[in-house]
């Protein structure tokens, strides 16, 4: 009995031991991730293209390539809060120096050599399989000289060879690196690629935000111009690696300006389905996400956190999260009302937190400094620009927080109701200097002043900040419709797609390359390209602070008050109102060798409430400056000497 | 094993004129029948087995004949025969020293034979520490064995290391071996009450015979088993306390959090920050926040079992119940146990048995962030409506709208949050074995494991809950994660005396095991009703979301060949030499086999004729090894490179992103370390002094390394063999009967010391650091890499503003490399050069016991030290930002501050330079982590020898009362903060900023669940 037991028992333990002797034991199937050989495949590839758009979240949204872009010129000094993730660095004033470990330009770095990688992988791998259309294709040639271009405006030249050759897609682990001049990569890799991208891509994406011909002329004529200033080089700013100012191709600053301007007339002339939006408030009410003006934007959705990428709740501020437009927003939350007479006041924050395009998410990490204001954005009553970039009046929104009362009591003990105005940052400085609120006897908890018979807290355009200060995020601010009656969801990261280039860039690039000598065809001079910006600036369909419909063309009074003559610092200025705050000041600055001039002082008041002083701060910016540190992570992983790593190191870092 | 080669000993009867027939009974101390005692002649083969009664018969050679009575796992009698024909014996079951049996894997063998090194602790000693699992109960018992807590919520295991680290991102967990079949699950799945013993093998001679399982040193337990003609024996042990705070997290009151912020506020720095009270904050309120949270925790522990034997078997039968409840509110975990186990001989040849272990554990709100919100929470906001009611928000400096949260509202949470993990682990293992006809000695046998292990969680919380959102949608998420594990062994042993001095054991093993995982997340937002909880995400109407990042499939398999001779002579000089070789899944193709060989040997000096004189020494020997083993620990699928995912959307059309982010290695091998050790073991003064010391050298070579590349080569990082580690240490054992019974006293002490040297030898290709992980050449493994804070600046001090641009009087003042001019004034500010590598291994460590008793009362102390090394707390460091001092958002740790008045203080000026936190904030959390901890006192009373006790059939009957981490003395931090000094958390945890998760190996103190100090009676109970 006990035997009949046993055989079978020793009989299944024989079987066992016969199947573990088979060696499929010690064989690998992965169930669960990809291996690199899915990328060999033609749903590899389609994979790798999507790769190549979800890299522009980690940029376009991303708070510190945001501020790269923005602080230390002249839209943008770091705020209150601003110590952190280098802001008070990138400023350039005395608060620390920018070092390999500590610039904001990292992320550039980081993103874009992955991405070319994978940019070669797909045009190698693509070619393989066959039957993958030439616009594909087009698509990671664009991407690969797209991610050229902004390396090459932060750093200088990078590498072309990755370790398996020029532009080459590269598996092997190489721990070395050997930088590339800057003509060698426009000339070699950003050129080539944007002329087939030119060429091969549709005028009409494949989906939604996909790329097309108009993308691909935008960034050419933009890299030709970019390459042509570098050519030129009239202020004797350094290149690095070292190298002399000629063309491998043997033509000259004046040839590439001129292509810019062919090139992106070509695509204003051909503009597809783009075009210029009727109004400037069209251009970036969020309501109108992804318009024709649209040529390029890092999409985001609300629909869903996994395909967002990011969190839709609370984010944290990393990764592929949206939240450049908080870095720009003070803390406006702290502002008080009452719900009775200030005689006996019961206080309360009348404006807070809501995901609503002039409001978000307050981080007080940046600032606009006072010329802003008073300089760039004089003209706030025909310009629609001013009031479609800034939230200058903040409503009281307190019924959707659940504070029930029809009424608050405000300035001058004035009633208010909900969506009235709280605080208004004046348009003009007012005759009479205002007398702000200080300590215990600050009734708006922001160090606002009272002026008689306004219910609003008001500040002065001289009385701005590091913390309180209009926002500056309502472009790129939070919009989402799934609020209900109340705040909604403020702490996500924002879910609208955030903008890289837009149709309106090329009037501007062509009319630069004008400036600069490139013969014009008739009715498209600088000053008529700039013209079509400015008279389109003029129209107004609403009053974006007022709250309130405004039809009004005053499209005239814009282009008289053009100058006939199109300088590179108007130029330049126009640029300002028309994309400031939008993380691209830094390249315009560099690309044209005025950063020093132009963002070499600005004012602002201090750090502390109620602190209405401006003060005159001086920037230190230096040549050397004109080119981003390499990072310190790139420097870190490379197995080199001391002497080739120096020698890797862009001077003066 | 031993067993078996005495019991088959054959019968010789020889032929004498003398003749002498013996016979009698051995009986245990308690008067029970031993059955299967060896009973042998010495210097003979000639022996028999006591039979279920315990009785023998054997007739000896002459009157001068010597009778050896010997029985595992209990002291050895010999007996002079003279003109005795009837004999009584009593064996006592061996405590320790040399004569105790260890398991040393594939076999046991005595102590005193044992040629590598192995620690010893038995079931009863290592409870004398009360513990919901075994590393627990196991800190600080073992020399070279660090156990280091990784978390303190309820049921939680802490992290074992033998002998340092070797490895930098494989695994450096030892092997856990049950009842000989290596274990698959998670350490909290044995109950310690069902614990033998546990035999630590910690270098390589012992441990190459696991092979690449146990490069890190193994665990073997032995678990409760019944012996052949054993009685009927149920056992209970049981015990119930409560868990009171150890020491609150040390924040500001209102009050002192008023000053630093009316401070902050004004301190006349240019360019700082104010930070005004929002309209919820009060400078008259004093919100205590962790005592609206804590409330009292309990513990309970029941553990039943039966053992017992038949005349060819024996079996057991257990079960067991633990509960635990946080001091948090919502957090517990509870386990049930049943476990059995089953050894038959069947007929003269065969033999069977299986054991297999259940449990089912449930652990809630192990998610649950209740005691960082009640750090961070503002002391001076209000939290009350004005009648009285808790408000659900309130209003924070900066970081906005609040959820309230305390001890109150959790509990009123009911069905709005669920936070559980459901685990089911069952682990069997079987064997069978078969003597082997014709070849006396030799035996086969046939293990198999089998085990699986499912992890089912599932939480939800409702809409708003905790958020400062009141409209923040409710989610939902379930996990799944099944384990199964099989293992077959086939050994061969050889196992024999050949003319009475020499002994061989030869064993042979052919072994095959493979593992699967599988992962499954799925998580959804917007349940329409709380009562679905995550019982039906269907029924979800927001995004349903399966994550592939949360999914994961993983099979490995390992093949092995070992083989060990062991051979002694004389009892007197040992060798054992052994040969493994490993196949492993989860290296590439032709670089999957690898083999090692160990040897190792012993002389038992004492036993020497010149030793003979001295009678001081009982036991005195010296044990040489060296050994290889290697580490597969890099996860499967490792060598062939990964495609990472990168989802995106084109509108509302979703797409997913592919591209290459870790390169394939199809040349990736096994990462080995070689191991020299050498240890004397010594018994002094009739045993009342037994100890070990021990010296070992380990080095690992191609240590498996995650490389990050530099982005230029397009991929971010790729596996490889890189690098080499290095171990040097010495252990130190000592235990001691002080009063060996001295007027009804006895008093035993015991103690281990040792000191670890760990350092990276070599990097990748030369390279000499890797800043981003924190590894240095001719460092430990385990450092930080930061500035070196040596003080704080002070008014009118020189060149400040050259070491720091923009900075001011009261800021942290840290270290400088760099060069001066002549006039001593420093050539550049302080920069990323000046980063310091600071080591935070200890000097050494240990623990210690002591026992008294008398009569019935017995007293046990349990205590555990370390000595330097550091700690890094992220309630002080910038990375908790709980310590930001300028008030920005809610509270802050009490700190002394820096103020014009106060320049003598250890913390910087507050709202001084820096962002939201102080410039080099990350400094103030590094502390000396030396301390001395009581562990557990424990006073009981046995009343075995009482009437009632006695007359009620009860063989044993103790209570005790234990009081768990009563003190902590000699600890820096403990000084400072109150707070117990031991870590709880991975780097990568509990703080608002935690370090990267490759930085994960570097434990702190973070905001998990505080320390409790436990008060529990607990009741032992045999009959």
């Amino acid at each position: 009995m006990k035997r009949k037991f046993i055989k079978p028992v020793i009989g299944t333990a024989m079987a066992l031991l016969l199947f573990a002797s088979c060696t499929d034991i010690l064989d690998e199937k992965p169930r669960a991730v990809y291996t690199p050989e899915f990328f060999k495949t033609k749903d590899g590839v389609m994979g790798g293209l999507t790769a190549e758009y979800a890299t522009m979240r980690r940029m376009w949204g991303d708070a510190y390539f945001y501020s790269n872009g923005l602080t230390g010129t002249d839209e943008a000094t770091w705020a209150a809060s601003g110590g952190q993730g280098n802001f008070k660095i990138m400023d350039i004033s005395g608060n620390g120096i920018i070092t390999p470990s500590a610039c904001d330009a990292g992320g550039v770095w980081s993103n874009s050599f992955p991405a070319i990688n994978t940019a070669s992988g797909i045009i190698e791998n693509a070619t393989e399989v066959g039957t993958i259309d030439a616009s594909l294709i087009a698509e990671a040639r664009f991407f690969r000289a797209f991610y050229y271009f902004y390396l090459v405006q932060n750093f200088g030249g990078v590498p072309l060879d990755f370790g398996s050759g020029e532009l080459k897609f590269n598996i092997s682990p190489v721990r070395t690196s050997v930088r590339n001049t800057v003509p060698e990569v426009y000339t070699k890799a950003i050129f080539p690629d944007l002329l087939i991208a030119v060429n091969d891509l549709p005028a009409t994406g494949r989906l939604t935000g996909a790329l097309t011909k108009t993308a691909a002329r935008l960034y050419l004529s933009k890299a030709y111009l970019t390459y042509a200033w570098w050519l030129k080089n009239p202020n004797n700013i350094p290149t690095y690696p070292v190298c002399d100012r000629v063309d491998p191709d043997g033509h000259d600053a004046a040839w590439y300006f001129q292509q810019a301007y062919d090139i992106a007339t070509a695509a204003i002339a051909d503009p597809g389905n783009f075009g210029l939006c009727d109004t400037y408030y069209d251009v970036n009410v969020a309501t109108n996400d992804r318009n024709k003006e649209m040529v390029l934007y890092a999409d985001r959705t609300q629909s869903s956190a996994y395909w967002n990428d990011a969190d839709l709740g609370y984010a944290s501020g990393g990764g592929a999260d949206n939240f450049a437009a908080w870095m720009m927003t003070c803390n406006y939350t702290s502002m008080t009302s009452s719900k009775t007479s200030w005689a006996a006041p019961t206080k309360c924050n009348s404006v807070q937190r809501e995901a609503e395009q002039h409001l978000g998410r307050p981080w007080t990490r940046m600032a606009p400094p006072i010329e802003v204001f008073t300089n760039t954005f004089a003209d706030k009553v025909n310009d629609s620009r001013y009031d479609g970039t800034f939230t200058t009046v903040y409503r009281g929104n307190w019924n959707k927080a659940g504070i029930a009362n029809a009424y608050l009591y405000n300035a001058n003990d004035m009633q208010i109701k909900q969506g009235d105005a709280v605080l208004t940052f004046l348009d003009d400085e007012p005759a009479t200097p205002l007398t702000y609120m200080t300590g215990a006897a600050d009734k708006s908890a922001v160090g606002a002043a009272e002026v008689p018979g306004r219910a609003d807290w008001v500040i002065a355009p001289s009385g701005i900040s590091r913390v309180i200060y209009p926002g500056g995020g309502y472009k790129i601010g939070t919009y989402r419709t799934d609020n209900g009656t109340g705040l909604g969801q403020p702490n996500g990261s924002i879910t609208r797609p955030f903008p890289v280039a837009k149709f309106s860039e090329l009037y501007f690039i062509a009319a630069e390359a004008a400036v600069e000598g490139a013969t014009t065809v008739a009715g498209k001079t600088a000053y008529d390209l700039i013209n079509v910006i400015r008279g389109r600036a003029g129209k107004w369909r609403f009053n974006n602070n007022g709250n309130v419909i405004k039809l009004e063309d005053n499209s005239q009074a814009m282009k008289d008050a053009t100058p006939a003559t199109i300088t590179l610092e108007y130029l330049l200025a126009e640029r300002s109102r028309e994309y400031f705050g939008e993380g691209v000041r830094w390249y315009d600055l560099v690309r044209t060798q005025t950063w020093g001039t132009i963002a070499h002082t600005y004012s602002i008041c201090g750090t502390g409430i109620g602190d209405h002083t401006p003060a005159v701060v001086t920037r230190l910016i230096d040549n050397h400056h004109y080119l981003r540190p390499i990072p310190q992570t790139q420097m870190d992983a490379l197995q080199m000497t001391a002497e080739e790593k120096a020698a890797y190191q862009n001077p003066g870092y | 094993m031993l067993l078996l080669w005495q019991s088959t000993a054959p019968l010789m009867a020889e032929s004498s004129l003398q003749q002498t027939k013996v016979t009698g009974h051995v009986l245990d101390v308690k008067g029970d029948p031993m059955i299967g005692v060896n009973v042998l002649e010495k210097g003979t083969t000639n022996g028999v087995l006591t039979d279920a009664d315990g009785a023998f018969a054997l007739t000896v050679a002459s009157s001068n004949s010597i009778i050896v009575f010997s029985f595992i796992g209990y002291e050895s009698q010999e007996v002079v025969v003279g003109n005795q024909t009837s004999l009584n014996i009593t064996l006592k079951e061996a405590t320790t020293g040399l004569n105790e049996v260890v398991v040393i894997g594939y076999g046991t063998a005595k102590k005193k034979d044992v040629t590598g090194s192995v620690a010893s602790i038995n079931g009863a000693t290592m409870r004398d520490v009360p513990a919901a699992n075994i590393t627990q109960a196991l800190q600080g018992r073992i020399s070279g064995v660090d156990m280091s807590q990784t978390n303190t919520k309820p049921g939680a295991t802490m992290q074992i290391r033998i002998r340092g680290v070797r490895s930098l991102n494989a695994s450096n967990d030892p092997l856990i071996v049950i009842d000989g079949i290596p274990f698959s699950g998670n350490i909290s799945d044995i109950s310690p009450s069902s614990i033998k013993s546990i035999d630590i093998l910690k270098d390589a001679s012992s441990t190459a015979i696991y092979g690449s399982r146990g490069s890190n040193g193994v665990i073997m337990i032995t678990t409760n088993k019944g012996y052949v003609g054993q009685k009927a024996q149920v056992t209970y042990n049981g015990y119930a306390g409560l868990k009171s705070l150890f020491a609150r997290y040390p924040m500001m009151s209102g009050p002192e959090f008023v000053k630093l912020r009316a401070y902050a506020n004004n301190n006349g720095i240019a360019g700082s920050k104010t930070y005004a009270n929002t309209l919820d904050e009060s400078d008259d309120v004093n919100t205590d926040w962790q005592k609206l949270l804590y409330k009292t925790g309990f513990v309970t522990n029941h553990d039943l079992g039966l053992t017992g034997g038949t005349q060819q078997g024996s079996y057991s039968f257990g079960i067991g119940y633990y509960r635990e409840e946080a001091i948090v509110p919502l957090q517990d975990f509870t386990r049930y146990m049943i476990r059995s186990s089953l050894d038959q001989q069947i007929g003269k040849r065969i033999r069977i048995g299986f054991t297999t272990n259940t449990n089912y554990s449930v652990s809630n709100g192990n998610n649950l962030g209740a005691v960082y919100t009640a750090l961070d929470h503002s002391p001076i906001a209000n939290i009350y409506n004005t009648d009285g009611t808790l408000k659900a928000r309130y209003q924070q400096q900066t970081s906005g709208q609040q959820w309230v949260s305390t001890r109150k509202t959790l509990e009123a949470l009911g069905d709005k949050y669920i936070d559980q993990t459901r685990t089911l682990g069952t682990y069997n293992s079987l064997y069978g074995e078969l003597q082997i006809p014709g070849i006396e000695g030799l035996k086969y046998r046939l293990n198999l494991g089998l085990d699986y292990r499912q992890a089912n969680g599932g939480n939800y919380t409702g809409v708003g809950v905790f958020s400062g959102t009141p409209s923040n949608n409710s989610v939902a998420s379930i996990n799944d994660a099944i384990t199964t594990h099989w293992t077959a062994e086939n050994l061969l042993t050889y196992d024999r005396n050949f003319a009475e001095k020499h002994h061989v054991n030869v064993v042979g093993m052919y072994s095959a095991e493979r593992t699967l995982y599988n992962y499954s997340q799925v998580s959804v937002k917007d349940l329409p009703s709380d009562a679905f909880q995550f019982y039906n995400l269907g029924q979800a109407t927001g995004d349903k979301t399966i994550n592939p990042n949360y999914q994961n499939y993983q099979v490995s398999g390992l093949l092995s060949y070992m083989g060990r001779v062991m051979y002694s002579y004389d009892g007197r000089y040992m060798i054992s030499a052994a040969l493994r070789s490993d196949g492993s899944s989860r290296l590439a193709p032709g670089h999957k086999w690898h083999t090692y060989p160990a040897v190792s040997a012993g002389w038992n000096i004492s036993e020497e004729s010149f030793m003979k004189g001295i009678s001081q020494i009982d036991q005195l020997k010296l044990r040489v090894g060296y050994g290889e083993t290697s580490n597969q620990a890099v996860d499967p699928y490792k060598t062939l490179g990964l495609l990472n995912t990168r989802p995106y959307n084109f509108g509302s059309s979703y797409s997913q992103g592919l591209y290459v982010s870790e390169l394939p290695n199809p040349v990736m091998g096994w990462e080995y370390s070689e191991t020299y050790n050498i240890g004397v073991d010594f018994s002094l003064f009739k045993s009342r002094l037994t100890g070990t010391i021990e010296y070992y050298q380990m080095y690992t070579h191609d240590v498996l390394l995650q490389l990050s590349l530099p982005a230029t080569s397009g991929v971010s990082s790729y596996w490889a063999n890189i690098g080499k580690t290095e171990n040097k240490g010495v252990e130190l054992t000592l235990s001691g009967t002080i009063l060996d019974n001295y007027n009804g006293w006895t008093w035993e002490a015991g103690i281990n010391i040792y000191a670890n040297r760990n350092k990276l030898v070599e990097l990748a290709s030369g390279s000499k650091k890797d800043e981003g992980n924190y590894w240095f050449v001719d460092h430990p493994i385990d450092c930080i890499y930061d500035f070196k804070k040596i003080g704080i600046w002070q008014e009118g001090e020189q060149y400040l503003t050259d070491y720091e641009p923009g900075g001011n009087a009261g800021m942290i003042k840290v270290k400088y490399t760099g060069t001066y001019d002549t006039n001593g004034k420093p050539t550049r500010a302080i920069a990323d050069a000046d980063k310091q590598i600071l080591s935070m291994e200890p000097d050494f460590l240990g623990g210690f016991n002591t026992r008294v008793g008398y009569k019935g009362i017995d007293l046990s102390i349990v205590g555990t030290f370390k000595k330097g090394g550091l700690v890094n707390s992220t309630i002080y460091g910038a990375n908790g930002y709980l310590n930001n001092l300028n008030t920005r958002s809610g509270n802050n740790v009490k700190v002394d501050y820096w103020t014009p008045d106060n320049t003598g203080a250890k913390y910087p000026r507050p709202n001084g330079l820096g962002g939201d936190n102080p410039k080099y904030g990350s400094t103030l959390g590094y502390f000396d982590a030396s301390y001395l901890k009581i562990r557990t006192i424990s006073l009981g009373y046995d009343f075995s020898n009482m009437g009632f006790v006695k007359n009620a059939g009860i063989s044993r009957m103790r209570f005790y009362a234990t009081v768990q981490n009563p003190f902590v003395f000699f600890s820096p931090y403990k000084k400072e903060s109150g707070m117990d000094p031991e870590t709880n958390s991975y780097g990568n945890e509990n703080a608002a900023v935690p370090l990267p998760g490759t930085l994960k190996r570097l434990l702190t103190i973070g905001t998990n669940t505080p320390t409790t100090r436990n008060y529990l009676i607990g009741l032992e109970l045999t009959f």
